[in-house]
């Protein structure tokens, strides 16, 4: 049972790999209904045991989809919240609640040393784990739900009427973002760069273009640094959110980005929390991924034979390069994303 | 020369796209000759209502085309006479178009029969409409139609033209009914605006007619000042037909523009007035129903008002007997964007000028050097129609122009047609050719084993440096970068290619994955600007950019004559807009009919400008120099721009 993945698993993995699992958002709901069906079975007895399930599942998961960073950041905040309910139901018995978790003082946080920090036995069963656990999952759930919508209510606070605004590829986040912009601003312009070779800008243009007073350019992305010049703030989504603040976004984001910082426009990037990750990788090779070069050269055209061609995926976006990030719970600056790990994940957990 | 080469290879679809023009003519003649019509109608009916302009100017100068022209007219008009004489039992289409064309030729003998001045002026009308469908700009002589109409009052009215008449109004009846049946916008109503208008014009030429159709009250509301929504109907109606017109025209032999198109006046006038249905249907309506689409859209776009459309039609204006046919051709050419690159542009205007000079009759009792500068001047304008010139062309042009005026006075014009041919030759030559050598011959010190050099899109300068490198030996690589929807890297690409050097290619997003590995970035240029920005293909700043971020060296090759006077400090000023259309991607894409969505404008811009900071040094032919020294460069060499 321990490395076997569960069937769950295999079919979610299955999925993605086919396509027919598409966008972060609808992974970790995914992956968030497995991990949830692990909570609710039978087969564990302590919380030790239930992390040890998790972390086999969730390095089964990474194994298998190393890009998509998503699970992996789920099953940290099972593992996190997990420790809490448990240490939570263990002070109740206890009876020194009030004491240890009440005063997490200033002076306490100064003075607390390792030795202090007893580690805890996750091995002991304890009663009512269970229920404690899925109620504390039924609110991530709901965070997870309502997490476009929360940042997207946000739009006005950062968008003011006839700006010009600049935007690459198709994120969904972003998408509503804007539209949500376009229906308490007026007369607002939104260029889209069409991000080839899949040209995902595309899609993005045409739904906006649903939307009435607004004004919608579709550039091919050499024309990015031209435009730039024009645009007030650039608003991009992204894959994951690295540990240093770093992005590691759609192809073609680093270009926006540096042109962005060229004409001192501001970036915005749009990124619920279930995106950050506590990854520390400053160099794309750490994590890129080539594509199909199909749709960059046709096969089988002359030149094509010998000539090397790469289609790759991601983008590594350094952290000086990004104005704030936008996330359910408000916005932070780069700088603080380490910060929000810490509270989102337990250090222990960092690893898998 | 290696740039050349392009030209010949790229040409042949062009011709191949003629021929099936052709091919399809006869199908589609009724309709273009119909639309050319009503275009002629619109605007006799236009002066009319605007009316106060004299009509008589364009017949002043009579060219020997011109006169050719109106013989040609005669002579078909007199061939049409004569079909008429023996009884029709066609089917009805060609009847009325018979029946159309025996009252013009009525109209012809009647008004040679009375007094010589309605002679004259009727000849001008013939001669006139010749014109029209030659040029756009002279149709609006056309307004002689009527008033030759009413001259003709006097005499007797026979049994066809009243026919005629009655055939042609019951037509225009049935065309303003289906018309108002259909949609009664603006752009539909023109159509029957113009049957109106046509009959009304009819009524008061002849007022003995018996039939009296159009009741006076209708002919009031419509002659009338239009409105100003009316009238930009109108004028895309007019549009539409013109393009239409002329696209039949178009194939015919340039040379033989005059004799062509005086042989299609007569057929253009002597086709029915109006086939009801049709009319009123897709030829016509669908093009002008887009061109108002495209007007709105380019209200649309707040940022890009100021910038020449890009879906200029060359076919529009392509008929122009003062036209030189290479320049003709030069002109598809540039339009269509076969013949694409600074350096090939110039080549191949310069080409097409010493075909031009070679060819130039100097007109009675005028100098040569005025009376060439002239005729150069329209063929130029004629090319920055088609497409806004490229700096290359324009300084090449600047330089001829100065050559001109400097033509001494008392040498046969032989002679100097020889020199301004030398002058030509050396120029290519030296300000290309041997350019292009300097400048290779100084980038080989910086080429070295090892290296990785990368490039945007095509130029022939840097293929040129490539090959040259290859040829020492020298073990390096390329990376092409390249983006949509030009794709000009892939040609770039083959020809490395086939010169066996090893090559890398991705799509400009892909550039921070790539430029790690680059140790060099080369870049071709479109034009140096006086203030040291570099204008190239839209991305290159891009490029430049990023290289710049990763401290790898970027040097722009760029021959002095490429230098311009100009300043620009962004793209949007001044930059060439090109088919938004090649943005969508063949399939199924989202942006398929983004015409119909008012909000959605996909946009090509053709350059962009890298600012001076982002560029290591620029490689000329006279020396490796920092983007600052332009106008250094420009002063040195005060024959570049003026």
């Amino acid at each position: 049972m321990r490395e076997q993945p569960l069937r769950e698993v295999t079919q979610l993995i299955h999925a993605i790999e086919m396509g027919l699992v598409e966008g972060s958002y609808s992974i970790t709901n995914k992956t968030l209904d497995i991990f949830k069906y692990i909570i609710m079975s039978k087969s564990w007895q302590s919380a030790e045991a239930l992390m040890q399930i998790v972390r086999a599942q969730s390095r089964i998961l990474q194994a298998a989809l190393p890009q998509e960073t998503v699970t992996s950041n789920i099953a940290r905040r099972i593992l996190k919240m997990t420790r809490e309910e448990f240490d939570l139901l263990q002070a109740k018995v206890q009876h020194f609640a009030d004491d240890s978790q009440a005063s997490l003082s200033l002076h306490k946080l100064v003075t607390q040393t390792s030795e202090n920090c007893v580690s805890v036995d996750y091995s002991l069963p304890q009663q009512g784990l269970r229920e404690a656990l899925l109620d504390h999952l039924q609110e991530v759930e709901t965070e997870l739900e309502t997490s476009s919508e929360n940042i997207s209510v946000q739009a006005e606070e950062h968008i003011h009427s006839s700006e010009i605004i600049l935007t690459l590829g198709h994120s969904r986040s972003v998408e509503n973002f804007l539209k949500r912009a376009i229906k308490k601003r007026q007369y607002l312009t939104i260029i889209v760069a069409e991000c080839a070779p899949s040209c995902r800008g595309h899609n993005l243009a045409a739904t906006l273009a649903q939307e009435k007073n607004v004004e919608i350019i579709v550039i091919p992305d050499a024309s990015i640094f031209a435009m730039m010049s024009r645009v007030n703030k650039v608003i991009i989504g992204t894959h994951s959110v690295l540990a240093n603040g770093g992005l590691r976004a759609a192809c073609g984001a680093y270009t926006v980005a540096l042109a962005a910082k060229h004409y001192s426009v501001p970036v915005i990037v749009l990124a619920p929390m279930y995106k950050l990750s506590p990854l520390h990788l400053c160099e794309q090779d750490a994590f890129n991924m080539v594509g199909c070069a199909e749709d960059v050269i046709a096969y089988d055209s002359l030149p094509a034979r010998d000539a090397k061609v790469y289609s790759p995926i991601f983008d590594y976006v350094p952290p000086e390069l990004v104005t704030l990030f936008i996330s359910n719970t408000g916005g932070h600056a780069p700088s603080y994303v380490y910060r929000l790990l810490s509270e989102l994940y337990h250090p222990e957990d960092l690893e898998i | 020369m290696v740039v050349t080469s392009e030209q010949g290879s790229t040409s042949f679809p062009v011709s191949k796209q003629k021929k099936q023009r052709q091919r399809n003519r006869p199908r589609n003649k009724r309709n273009r000759s119909q639309d050319t019509k009503i275009q002629t109608q619109i605007e006799s009916a236009m002066q009319k209502a605007g009316s106060n302009q004299q009509p008589n100017a364009s017949a002043a100068d009579k060219s020997r085309e011109q006169v050719m022209a109106e013989r040609e007219a005669k002579k078909l008009a007199k061939q049409s006479k004569k079909q008429k004489q023996p009884p029709n039992q066609t089917p009805a289409t060609t009847i009325i178009t018979e029946v159309e064309q025996t009252t013009i030729t009525q109209k012809l003998t009647t008004t040679t029969t009375t007094t010589t001045k309605s002679k004259d002026n009727n000849n001008k009308n013939q001669l006139s409409l010749a014109a029209a469908s030659i040029t756009p700009t002279t149709a609006a002589v056309a307004t002689n139609i009527p008033v030759s109409a009413d001259s003709i009052t006097t005499g007797e009215k026979t049994r066809d033209q009243i026919k005629a008449e009655r055939e042609a109004k019951k037509a225009a009846k049935h065309a303003a009914k289906s018309s108002k049946s259909v949609k009664a916008n603006n752009v539909d109503a023109v159509p029957q605006q113009l049957n109106n208008l046509h009959v009304a014009a009819k009524t008061t030429g002849n007022e003995t007619a018996a039939t009296e159709v159009s009741s006076p009250a209708d002919q009031e509301k419509k002659k009338p000042p239009l409105s100003k929504a009316e009238r930009r109907a109108v004028q895309e109606a007019q549009r539409a037909a013109k393009a239409q017109g002329q696209t039949k025209t178009k194939a015919a032999p340039i040379t033989q523009a005059a004799a062509s198109s005086a042989k299609a006046t007569p057929k253009v006038s002597a086709t029915p007035v109006k086939e009801p249905k049709r009319d009123s249907e897709s030829p016509a309506k669908s093009p002008v129903k887009l061109s108002t689409l495209k007007a709105e859209r380019e209200c649309k776009m707040k940022l890009f008002n100021h910038l020449a459309s890009a879906d200029k039609d060359a076919s529009l204006f392509v008929n122009d007997p003062n036209l030189h046919p290479s320049m003709a051709r030069l002109g598809v050419q540039y339009a269509e964007r076969t013949v694409v690159g600074s350096n090939a542009r110039c080549i191949a205007f310069l080409h097409a000028l010493r075909q031009v000079v070679r060819d130039f009759e100097t007109p009675a009792k005028k100098e040569f050097g005025r009376s060439l500068d002239v005729a150069v001047k329209h063929h130029v304008d004629h090319l920055n129609k088609c497409r806004p010139l490229a700096v290359s062309v324009y300084n090449a042009y600047k330089q001829f122009k100065n050559q001109l005026t400097q033509l001494p006075a008392d040498q046969p014009e032989t002679e100097l047609k020889d020199q301004l041919e030398h002058f030509i030759d050396t120029y290519i030559e030296n300000q290309i050719g041997k350019a292009a050598q300097a400048i290779s011959s100084s980038m080989q010190e910086k080429i070295t084993d090892g290296d990785v050099l990368l490039t945007f899109a095509c130029s022939s300068l840097i293929q040129f440096i490539c090959e040259e490198a290859k040829r020492r030996q020298v073990a390096f690589r390329v990376i092409v970068v390249d983006s949509r929807p030009f794709c000009e890297g892939q040609e770039m690409l083959r020809r490395l290619h086939a010169h066996g050097i090893p090559c890398t290619y991705v799509l400009i997003n892909a550039i921070g994955y790539v430029m790690p590995e680059a140790t060099k970035v080369m870049l071709g240029a479109h034009a140096l600007l006086a203030n040291g920005y570099v204008m190239a293909r839209t991305g290159t700043a891009q490029v430049a950019l990023v290289a710049n971020a990763h401290n790898v060296p970027v040097l722009v090759c760029c021959e002095t004559h490429k230098f311009s006077e100009r300043f620009q400090t962004d793209a949007i000023v001044y930059n060439e807009l090109c088919d938004p259309n090649q943005l969508v991607m063949s399939g199924k894409c989202c942006l398929n009919n983004w015409q119909t969505k008012s909000r959605l404008t996909p946009l090509n811009l053709s350059y962009d400008i890298t600012p001076p900071e982002l560029v290591s040094a620029v490689v000329t032919e006279v020396a490796i120099l920092p983007c600052t020294s332009v106008p250094v460069i420009l002063r040195i060499k005060p024959d570049i721009g003026y």
